[in-house]
């Protein structure tokens, strides 16, 4: 079916989410809370646009809304550049140290409001994608907690997490850099928490932490891998000459 | 206080499946007064989910308590009702007659207090309950009576 | 002949004594004997509406409503049903001070037509027996002859609209459930109701639980589900235990269970506790945390009735929906049509409370003014102070004055004015109620409840309330009602769910119809109604004082001193401007002033 986008016509099917149809026309939303492998959040709100459909406007999440008839739709209309501005804004004061955050309300001309009241510090704006990557790529040792104004994200009582792997996808995911992970050549430290490293055993690099091996290897239903992807693919080509006798 | 197998009977009580894991905690709140950190491991694998999990639900829902609550717990209700006759003037007489505020116990753990959103009985208001009993019309006069007999009771134990 | 003692034992009540009331009754009943003619029983049911006058006994079947009664009271009571004269002194009296026994006679009483309340407060409710004797299970009797089709006419004929709040189309919500060939479905209740100052649910769910189940059974026969769940606040004990029992007899009297009256469809229904949560009152969160996570809210741009419940159909309404659908399915949609207006069919249930003089339970006809609401029914402002404001519709709700009182009470006719009916709380203010304070608390209230997922919600919510809170103490500055009402309006369009959505509406209402306080807060540091404490001082007029020292017993620092008979005076450095001394005044010489303290 046909929608519109800024007054562009688009292809797309139905059920398929706005800022996807956006995204493959060349129409940019931002977005904060969407990452393409870690499912529906639509929490941020700052992909926010103005729909209009049966003779009715309305402010949607692009990320979470589904076409389900033909629409025109509005990236920039005048109420979304207000309430996206004022949402940025919001998030600053949530997360004053953050030069994302402060780079996108200087980009969407979010308004200053002073008379608003910032946090002392940080840099959380609480968008959820490292409780989902977590979730679905770690062990599930972090979550938010509490509610509200003060919902927060860690780790269960504040401790180190027995259920860390110290994988750091959540940190990987993070838009703004809050997660702190701490690497030296054989520990990294994260939530709390110092794991050693486990090196490629042919050339030394980094693989990850002995935790987060195994319990990938888990999922996979694979053996703990000791090389690095280069090296395995070299040995791989290697054993596969010597199986054809072939020279490399 | 409780023991590991007082706290795996109120698990078994429950089907190894996700939508059971509020009610568990429910039951455990109810028995020890509180959600002790070996119920949510217990639970945790009883379910196979994530601890962190039920620790977000165990910090989300008011009905939890992380830490023991004291031997009466005291509900002072700030719905609207109650609130516009006189709630606020209430709990400040509550926190001057206790000496702490809510979500805290006196240090005799005699009581703990908490602020809860409308109790349903706003045609009493303002309205205190304490364990399960209601005093409505609750007036500053009437307060430190209130408190009194629930000491008294104390005392001759 | 049967004479029954209904004696109501609901919370309120309760409180005030009802239960040594009703053991003094039975006591008296049986003391009196065992008379051949006459069956003589005292049941304990809920709700009798009149919470202001309780504890209340009611006499049946000669209608004798008694109120204010005290177990001292019992044995002339059954005295008076033996030689069949009604006991005077517990009567309601009218202006003249004539007497009139039936409950009818009472203003209170005569404009209310109780449809969803039917039996609450006529029945024992842990008595299947007296559910069945006043009709009960018949509508699901007449469900199970009928098609799926037939029942879903009859819900959109009669125009039921979901009682929550929302006011959407239940027959629709049904016919879209239905539509989906995706299995199994499911049939939920919302008894989650955490609108402070309501309490409809409440008594349905405690007073007649039956009601609701057999109204959940029907849908599950219109839509094809098997399973349900009732998901009750975890602070409403008493419904839990109710409607656990009812399900209990339902399933023992084969009415649920594995095989609805032997008609081979299973329905079965499960009590799921809430945590402490009022987020969860909304429907998506509350599937959430019947599946066992925290109550977050989903974006409803797919509904619930295509994914909801484990990403099943589901139909979740109201309790007070759900206890009208027997009476449709047994009276014809056409015939409940024909109450209230065209666009809102039916009644609703209120609960009356605040500073009202008759504080209670109401159900009214839809189309019923907010004048006759306030001033017939609950007998206008107690203490004879002058009318404010009244909220409906909880935090999600508005303020509304007095200028609006002859609006009519529906699901449309508020909304266009910015407020809305909501589930039925009705909360009545007087001069001393700050409607800058009121707003205040709404915000305060919602962002502990807010569930914290979205940005406008947990962070607008935040910042409203720092603003609200400088307004009240002082620190108000000159931009600030147009930052809230900016605020408010993102907040409105962008949140994630109606909690966020609904959020600003006691702010923007108060702003709109009473603007005048927060200027008054602003700029001249002052509350008009006397209630922000660093905006208000409180003196005595010396030519109202009469020298009665009520305000001195009232006051709990000891800052007022005067001799009898003589006009009094407040030492403004003792005064902590609870206002006390100004309620317990009856001559109006407590004067209120702006802020002396910096």
């Amino acid at each position: 079916m046909k929608i519109t986008i800024d007054r562009k016509p688009c292809d797309c099917e139905k059920g398929e989410y706005l800022l996807t149809v956006a995204e493959r026309n060349g129409i940019h939303i931002p977005t904060l809370c969407h990452h393409a492998a870690l499912g529906e959040q639509g929490c941020c709100r700052v992909c926010i646009v103005e729909v209009e459909e049966n003779g009715r406007k309305r402010i949607v999440t692009s990320c979470v809304y589904p076409v389900s008839r033909e629409c025109s739709v509005e990236t920039d209309s005048e109420k979304v550049r207000e309430q996206r501005g004022i949402i940025l804004e919001l998030l600053r004061k949530r997360a004053p140290d953050s030069p994302e955050i402060a780079a996108l309300c200087e980009a969407y001309h979010a308004p200053k409001l002073d008379r608003l009241r910032a946090l002392d510090s940080g840099k959380c704006i609480l968008c959820g994608l490292c409780v989902q990557a977590c979730g679905r790529l770690g062990s599930g040792a972090i979550n938010t907690m509490l509610r509200g104004t003060e919902k927060l994200v860690g780790t269960p009582y504040n401790e180190a997490s027995p259920d860390c792997v110290g994988c750091a996808s959540c940190a990987e995911v993070c838009p703004t850099g809050h997660i702190v992970v701490t690497e030296t050549a054989d520990a990294r430290t994260i939530w709390g928490k110092t794991f050693e490293l486990v090196k490629c055993a042919r050339c030394g690099a980094v693989l990850d932490t002995p935790e987060a091996l195994a319990h990938a290897a888990k999922r996979a239903g694979q053996d703990v891998p000791v090389l690095c992807e280069t090296c395995r693919r070299l040995k791989m080509t290697d054993e596969m000459a010597q199986t054809f006798g072939l020279s490399i | 206080m409780h023991t590991p197998e007082e706290i795996q009977a109120v698990i078994d009580r429950y089907p190894c499946s996700q939508q059971y894991a509020l009610a568990a905690m429910q039951d455990m709140q109810r028995q020890f007064g509180y959600l002790p950190r070996e119920g949510l491991e217990a639970l945790s694998k009883h379910l196979t989910c994530p601890f962190s999990q039920l620790y977000s639900m165990a910090t989300f829902y008011k009905a939890f308590s992380l830490k023991p609550k004291g031997k009466h717990v005291i509900k002072l209700c700030d719905g609207t009702a109650c609130h516009i006759r006189g709630g606020s003037v209430l709990l400040e007489g509550v926190e001057r007659e206790l000496g702490i505020r809510p979500g805290e116990t006196t240090p005799d753990g005699l009581f703990t207090l908490q602020l809860v959103n409308c109790l349903g009985s706003c045609a009493i208001a303002p309205v205190i309950l304490i364990d399960g009993t209601f005093y409505g019309r609750m007036t500053l006069e009437k307060l430190p009576g209130v408190l009194d007999s629930y000491r008294e009771e104390a005392a001759a134990e | 002949m049967k004479q029954t003692i209904l004696v109501c034992c609901d919370t309120g009540c309760l409180a005030n004594g009802a239960r040594a009331v009703a053991d003094a009754l039975e006591r008296e009943v049986s003391a009196a004997g065992a008379d051949c003619q006459v069956q003589r029983t005292v049941k304990k049911t809920g709700c009798h509406g009149f919470c202001e006058e309780g504890p209340l006994v009611r006499i049946q079947p000669d209608d004798i409503a008694y109120y204010h009664v005290k177990e001292t009271d019992a044995p002339d009571i059954v005295r008076g049903l033996i030689q069949g004269a009604p006991v005077q002194r517990l009567l309601y009296k009218d202006k003249t001070g004539a007497s009139h026994p039936p409950r009818a006679a009472h203003p209170f009483y005569n404009k209310q037509k109780k449809i969803a309340l039917r039996n609450v407060g006529e029945i024992d409710p842990h008595s299947l027996e007296d559910y069945l004797a006043r009709g009960g299970y018949e509508a699901l009797k007449k469900a199970l002859s009928m098609t799926p089709d037939e029942i879903l006419t009859e819900m959109e004929t009669s125009g039921l609209r979901g009682r929550g709040g929302a006011g959407f189309p239940t027959g629709r919500k049904w016919r879209s459930a239905a539509g989906y060939d995706v299995f199994p479905k499911y049939v939920v209740c919302n008894g989650d109701e955490g609108d402070p100052g309501a309490f409809m649910d409440r008594s349905i769910l405690e007073g007649d639980p039956h009601s609701v189940l057999e109204g959940m059974a029907i849908c599950a026969l219109a839509i094809g589900a098997k399973e349900g769940y009732l998901y009750i606040r975890d602070e409403y004990d008493m419904a839990v235990h109710a409607v656990g029992n009812a399900i209990r007899q339902a399933e023992e009297a084969g009415f649920l269970g594995e095989n609805m009256l032997g008609s081979g469809k299973p329905f079965k229904l499960r009590v799921v506790r809430g945590g402490g949560a009022f987020v969860c009152g909304e429907s998506t969160a509350l599937m959430a945390s019947v599946e066992g996570r925290v109550g977050e809210p989903r974006a409803k741009y797919i509904r619930s009735v295509q994914r909801g419940l484990w990403d099943h159909p589901t139909v979740l309404n109201n309790v007070e929906t759900w206890a009208n659908v027997p009476v449709i399915i047994t009276g014809g949609g056409a015939a409940f049509a024909k109450l209230g207006t065209k666009s809102s069919a039916g009644t609703k249930v209120f609960s009356l409370v605040g500073k009202v003089k008759n504080t209670g339970l109401v159900e009214v006809p839809m189309g019923c003014t907010l004048r006759e609401l306030i001033f017939d029914i609950g007998g206008g402002v107690a203490n004879g102070r002058p009318f404010k404001a009244v909220q409906t519709g909880g935090p999600s709700g508005g303020c509304i004055p007095e200028s609006m009182l002859d609006l009519s009470v529906d699901f449309d006719t508020l909304t266009k004015y910015g407020a809305m009916m909501g589930s039925g709380g009705m909360i009545v203010m007087d001069d001393t109620s700050c409607m800058v304070e009121v707003a205040r608390y709404y915000v305060n209230f919602l962002s502990e409840e807010s569930c914290g997922k979205c940005t406008p919600c947990r962070e607008g919510l935040r910042q409203m309330l720092h603003l609200l809170t400088d307004i009240c103490e002082g620190r108000g500055q000159e931009g600030d009602v147009e930052l809230l009402e900016r605020l408010g309006h993102t907040l409105q369009d962008s949140s994630l769910c109606a909690l966020g959505k609904s959020a600003p509406n006691p702010v923007l209402t108060t702003i709109r119809y009473f603007r005048d306080e927060y200027d008054a807060h602003i700029r001249e540091h002052r509350c008009p109604a006397g209630v922000c404490r660093k905006l208000t001082s409180f003196r005595i007029d010396a030519g109202k004082c009469v020298g009665c020292s009520a305000c001195v017993r009232a006051c709990p620092t000891g800052a007022i001193a005067g001799a009898l008979k003589q006009p009094h005076e407040i030492d403004q450095s003792k005064c902590i401007v609870c206002g006390s001394c100004r309620t317990a005044c009856k001559f109006g010489a407590v004067t209120v002033a702006g802020g002396t303290k910096q």
